[in-house]
C-alpha cells in the first residue's frame, strides 16, 4: 500500500510533483489550492504578496543601504529665508543598520515560510493521489491542539526570541565589523563597515587595546577556574558535613545557609561591598580585634580584590553547590560504603575513592556550564567591585578586576564604544562554545536523552 | 590506671587517655606566657589577678574570666571522668569544654580592648600573642575533639557553627543596621546604641527624595506578571520539546543553545532601539515583554523534569482519546508540582533582582526604578552616607518576603536542582 513518503526533499518534490507543485515554487500556495486546500493556499499566497510589497516599498531601500552605512553627514546649511543655520538632516548609520537587520530577519522567516508551504503543498497533493481528502482548514486549526501541538506552543517564544533577541544579536555582530565607536555617533556623524579590523586591533599585540584585552581575558579565566572549583568542592564538603550520620537539625543546618542564596545577590553583594571598604565594618571589627593596625585595602589593591571577589563568590555559591550535591549524595548507594568500611578503608579513602569519583561522573556537565556562567558572571564582579581597582596601563574605564563581560558593560554604557563591545561579545561566544563543546564530547547524559523516557 | 581499659556502654574510650592528657595540659597554659608586651610576658591569670587589683573596669574582662573559669572546670572534670567514666560525667565535660573552647577563642579577639582598658598596653596586636595562648585555644580545641569522639558525636558540629556564623555576619550587620538610631555609613562599633523602626518609616514617608514605595510596587507589578507569564511560556516550550517529536526540534535547541552563549545583555543597546521604535521604552511594561522574549531560554530544567515521566501515561491518555494540549493541562501539569513552583520561584527572583537592563532602560527616570536599581544608586559613594541605614532598611524589606518565600520552598528547589543535573 502506497504511503505518504515523508522523506522529500526540496529537489525530490521538485522532480517528482506535477505542475502545480513545481508553479508553487514561484506562487506559493498554488499547490494547496490544487488539491483542496484552497484557505490555505489563499494564505501563503496573500503572505508572498505582502512580503513582496513590502521588499519593493522599503525592503529593497533597507538592504541597499545598508551597503554604505550612509553617506550624508549631518551638517549646518545657512537658511537665506531665515536668516540662520540650520541642521541638515543627515543618514542616520544606527538606524539604517536596524532597518537593515529587521529587513533581513523578515527574509529569513519568509524563507522559512516558502519551505513550510512547499512542504505542506507537497503532502496535500500526495495525501489527495492516495484518494483521501486533505485536511481541511478547520481540521488543521484543531489539529494545533493536537499532533500540531508545538505551533501552538512554540509560536510566542520564537516570535519573542526572534524579535528580541535574534534580531537585537545579528544587529550587535554585524556591528563588531563597524567603527561605531566613541567618535562616530550618530546622528552626528555616520559609522560604516570596516572589516575584521575591530578583531585585529583587539588580539594584535603592542597596542593599549590589545594590552587591555589581554590581562582582562586572563583574569577572567583565572576567576572562572578559581570561583567554580573553589565554590565546588566547599558546597561538596558542606553538604557530606551536614548529611553525615549523627548530625541532628539537617534541615535547620541548611536553612542557616540557603538564607545567603536567597537574598538577592544584588542586596548581598552591595551590603559586602559596603562592609569591605576602607571604613566599613570589617576593617573596624578587624582593628578593634587587634587582627591590624591599618585598615586593609580589601577592594583597592589588585590582589586584594581579586581574593576578595573569590571569597566573597564562595560565600554566595557554596550553599548552591550544597543543595544541589545534597541530593546526588543521597543517590550513592550504601552499600558502596559500607563494603568500602569493611575493607578497611577510612573516610578520606572513601571521599577520594567513592563519593569523589561518583560525584564528578554525575556533575561533569553541571560543572562546565557553571564555568561558563562564572566567565560571565557579571553580578559578583559589578555590584562588589565594578571592576576597580582602576589602572592606568588599561584602555580607559577597565579596572584589575573586571572580567570581558563586564568591560563590554562598561564599554557599552559609559563609553559607546558599541564596536568593541560587540567584538568582545564574538570573542566571549568563542570561549563558550569551545567549554560546550568540551562538556558535549563528555556528557553522556545528552546523549541518552531518551533514556528515561 | 584501669579505668581505661574497661568499656561503657555509650562511650567510645579509645581517645579518652589523650583527651584527659591535653586538658591538663591546656590547664596549665593558663599559667605560661599569654602577652608579650614591652615590659615583659605576662600569663592568663597573671592578667586576671591584675585586672581584679586593678580600679579599671571593661566588658571585654568577661573573656578573660570565663576562660579561666572554664578551663579550669574542664580540667577538674577531666580528672573525674578517670574515676567516675560514664555517659553523664563525659557530656557534662563536653559541654563544658566546649564552653571553654569558645571563650579562649573569644578571649582572642578581645585581648586588644583587655590590654586597652586596663592600661597594659595600648597598640597591642594579636600578633604580640605568646605561645601560652596558642597552647590554651589550641589545646582546649583539641579536646573538645576528642570528648567529642568518646561520646560519639559528630564533630562536624564545630564545622558548622564555625561556617555558620560566618555566613550569618554580613545578614546579621545589614539587619542590625536597618534598626540603628545612628545615621551614617562609618561607624566604630558592631551593635549599635539605639535601636528604631525610623529607617523603615523614612523610606516610605520621605518620597520627594527617595520614592521606594514607587519601587517597590514597580517591581512587584514587574516580578509577577513575568512570574505567570514566563511561568507559562518555560512550561509550554520545555513540554513541546520534552514529549512530542517534529522536524526542527533538534534545529530549535541547537539554536537556542547557540543564543546562550552570547552574553545577554551584549544586544541590549539594540533591544532599547527596538522597544523605542515601537514605543515601549522607559516603562514597566518594556521589561515584562522582555522578559517575557527571553524566557523560552530556561527551558533546560523543566525540560529534564518533564523527560522523567514515562511516557507511557501520555500514550495512555491517547488511546483514550485526549489530545496533546489535553494531557498537558490535565495529565503532566498535575504530576509536576515541583517543578512549576521551581519555575515560578525562578522567575519571580529573576523579575526581583534584575539590574541590568533595568538600569540601562530607566537612566536617570528615578519614579521607574526597581528596586535593585534604586537600591544600588543608594550606595554611590555619594549617598552612602546620608542614605546608608535607609539601604539597609530597603535591603531587609527587599530580601525578607524572598528569603521567606525561599526556606518554605526550599524542597522544590533542591527537587528542581538536581533534576537538571540528571538531565
Amino acid at each position: 500500500m502506497k504511503v505518504i513518503n515523508k522523506n522529500r526533499n526540496l529537489i525530490t518534490t521538485f522532480t517528482k510533483g506535477d505542475i502545480f507543485s513545481r508553479l508553487s515554487y514561484i506562487v506559493m500556495g498554488l499547490a494547496n489550492i490544487r488539491n483542496g486546500q484552497v484557505i490555505k493556499g489563499l494564505i501563503f499566497l496573500m503572505i508572498e504578496v505582502a512580503y513582496f510589497m513590502f521588499m519593493l516599498l522599503t525592503g529593497r531601500h533597507n538592504l541597499h543601504m545598508m551597503r554604505t552605512l550612509g553617506e550624508n553627514t549631518q551638517g549646518m546649511a545657512y537658511n537665506e529665508a531665515l536668516g540662520i543655520y540650520e541642521v541638515t538632516k543627515g543618514d542616520n548609520s544606527m538606524l539604517i543598520l536596524l532597518a537593515g537587520v529587521v529587513t533581513l530577519v523578515i527574509t529569513g522567516l519568509f524563507i522559512a515560510l516558502w519551505l513550510f508551504s512547499i512542504y505542506s503543498g507537497e503532502r496535500a497533493r500526495q495525501t489527495r493521489e492516495l484518494g483521501k481528502r486533505p485536511a481541511s482548514f478547520l481540521e488543521d486549526v484543531k489539529s494545533l491542539a493536537n499532533e500540531n501541538v508545538h505551533f501552538l506552543f512554540l509560536s510566542v517564544p520564537v516570535i519573542g526570541l526572534s524579535t528580541f533577541t535574534v534580531m537585537p544579536l545579528i544587529y550587535m555582530i554585524l556591528m563588531a565589523f563597524t567603527n561605531y565607536d566613541q567618535d562616530h555617533q550618530p546622528p552626528g556623524n555616520l559609522f560604516t563597515w570596516v572589516g575584521i579590523k575591530n578583531f585585529f586591533t583587539l588580539l594584535s599585540t603592542g597596542d593599549r587595546l590589545a594590552n587591555t584585552f589581554w590581562p582582562v581575558l586572563g583574569w577572567t579565566l583565572i576567576w572562572g577556574f578559581a570561583a567554580t572549583f573553589s565554590c565546588y568542592f566547599g558546597g561538596m564538603i558542606l553538604a557530606m558535613i551536614i548529611n553525615s550520620k549523627g548530625i541532628k537539625y539537617k534541615k535547620f543546618w541548611r536553612t542557616v545557609f540557603v538564607i545567603t542564596m536567597a537574598i538577592p545577590a544584588f542586596i548581598s553583594l552591595r551590603v559586602v561591598a559596603t562592609m569591605l571598604g576602607e571604613r566599613g565594618i570589617l576593617n573596624v571589627l578587624l582593628q578593634q580585634w587587634g587582627f591590624t593596625a591599618s585598615a586593609l585595602p580589601f577592594l583597592s589593591n589588585v590582589t586584594w580584590a581579586r581574593v576578595s571577589v573569590i571569597v566573597v563568590n564562595f560565600w554566595i555559591g557554596v550553599p548552591v553547590t550544597m543543595l544541589m550535591v545534597s541530593g546526588i549524595l543521597m543517590n550513592i548507594p550504601a552499600e558502596l560504603y559500607e563494603s568500602a568500611k569493611i575493607d578497611g578503608a577510612g573516610p578520606v579513602l572513601a571521599f577520594l575513592k567513592i563519593t569523589f569519583p561518583y560525584m564528578w561522573f554525575v556533575t561533569t556537565p553541571y560543572l562546565i556550564s557553571n564555568l561558563i556562567g562564572n566567565f560571565n558572571n557579571f553580578n559578583v564582579i559589578y555590584f562588589l567591585t565594578a571592576g576597580q581597582p582602576l589602572t592606568l596601563d588599561y584602555f580607559k574605564g577597565a579596572g584589575k578586576t573586571d572580567l570581558l563581560v563586564t568591560w563590554l558593560y562598561k564599554l557599552t554604557k559609559d563609553s559607546n564604544d558599541y564596536n568593541l563591545a560587540a567584538t568582545i561579545g564574538i570573542i566571549i561566544f568563542v570561549i563558550s562554545a569551545t567549554f560546550t563543546l568540551i562538556s558535549f564530547s563528555r556528557s553522556a547524559a545528552m546523549k541518552n536523552e531518551e533514556g528515561f523516557q | 590506671m584501669g579505668n581505661f581499659r574497661k568499656t561503657v556502654i555509650g562511650l567510645n574510650l579509645k581517645n579518652h587517655l589523650k583527651a584527659v592528657i591535653v586538658a591538663l595540659v591546656a590547664f596549665v597554659a593558663l599559667f605560661l606566657p599569654y602577652m608579650n608586651l614591652e615590659e615583659g610576658k605576662r600569663s592568663v591569670v597573671g592578667v586576671a589577678l591584675e585586672l581584679l587589683g586593678g580600679s579599671s573596669a571593661s566588658k571585654a574582662y568577661v573573656f578573660i574570666y570565663g576562660t579561666i573559669v572554664f578551663t579550669f572546670v574542664a580540667a577538674v572534670m577531666a580528672v573525674v571522668s578517670v574515676f567516675k567514666t560514664n555517659e553523664k560525667v563525659m557530656k557534662c565535660w563536653q559541654v563544658l569544654q566546649a564552653l571553654a573552647t569558645i571563650f579562649s577563642g573569644l578571649l582572642m579577639f578581645s585581648t586588644r580592648t583587655i590590654a586597652k582598658a586596663s592600661g597594659l598596653s595600648n597598640n597591642f596586636l594579636n600578633k604580640d600573642l605568646s605561645f601560652g595562648y596558642w597552647i590554651l585555644f589550641v589545646g582546649s580545641l583539641v579536646t573538645l575533639v576528642l570528648v567529642m569522639s568518646v561520646t560519639k558525636t559528630n564533630v562536624g558540629y564545630i564545622a558548622l557553627t564555625v561556617l555558620g556564623v560566618i555566613w550569618l555576619f554580613p545578614i546579621l550587620w545589614i539587619v542590625l543596621t536597618a534598626f540603628r538610631a545612628e545615621q551614617g555609613y562609618y561607624v566604630g562599633y558592631f551593635i549599635p546604641k539605639g535601636f528604631t523602626f525610623d529607617n523603615f518609616i523614612n523610606l516610605f514617608t520621605n518620597n520627594s527624595v527617595l520614592p521606594f514605595a514607587r519601587w517597590w510596587c514597580n517591581t512587584l507589578i514587574v516580578a509577577l506578571c513575568s512570574c505567570v507569564i514566563n511561568t507559562l511560556i518555560v512550561l509550554m516550550t520545555s513540554y513541546v520539546l520534552s514529549r512530542t517529536r517534529f522536524a526542527g526540534r533538534k534545529a530549535f535547541m541547537n539554536i537556542l543553545m547557540i543564543i546562550g552563549m552570547f552574553p545577554g545583555f551584549m544586544s541590549l543597546i539594540a533591544v532599547y532601539n527596538i522597544l523605542k521604535g515601537i514605543g515601549l521604552n522607559q516603562s514597566l511594561l518594556a521589561l515584562i515583554v522582555v522578559g517575557a522574549a527571553g524566557a523560552a531560554m530556561g527551558y533546560h530544567v523543566s525540560k529534564g523534569f518533564f523527560d522523567t515521566i514515562p511516557k507511557a501515561i501520555d500514550e495512555a491518555a491517547i488511546i483514550d482519546g485526549a489530545s496533546r494540549l489535553q494531557i498537558f493541562l490535565h495529565v503532566t501539569l498535575p504530576l509536576s508540582k515541583s517543578i512549576i513552583v521551581y519555575t515560578v520561584l525562578g522567575s519571580f527572583l529573576g523579575a526581583w533582582s534584575d539590574y541590568i537592563f533595568p538600569s540601562m532602560l530607566f537612566g536617570d527616570k528615578q519614579s521607574s526604578y526597581t528596586v535593585a536599581v534604586g537600591l544600588y544608586w543608594l550606595t554611590d559613594f555619594k549617598r552612602i552616607d546620608t542614605y546608608y541605614t535607609q539601604f539597609a532598611a530597603g535591603a531587609v524589606i527587599v530580601a525578607l518576603p524572598i528569603v521567606i518565600l525561599f526556606v518554605w520552598l526550599q524542597r522544590f528547589y533542591v527537587e528542581g536542582l538536581s533534576g537538571s543535573v540528571k538531565g
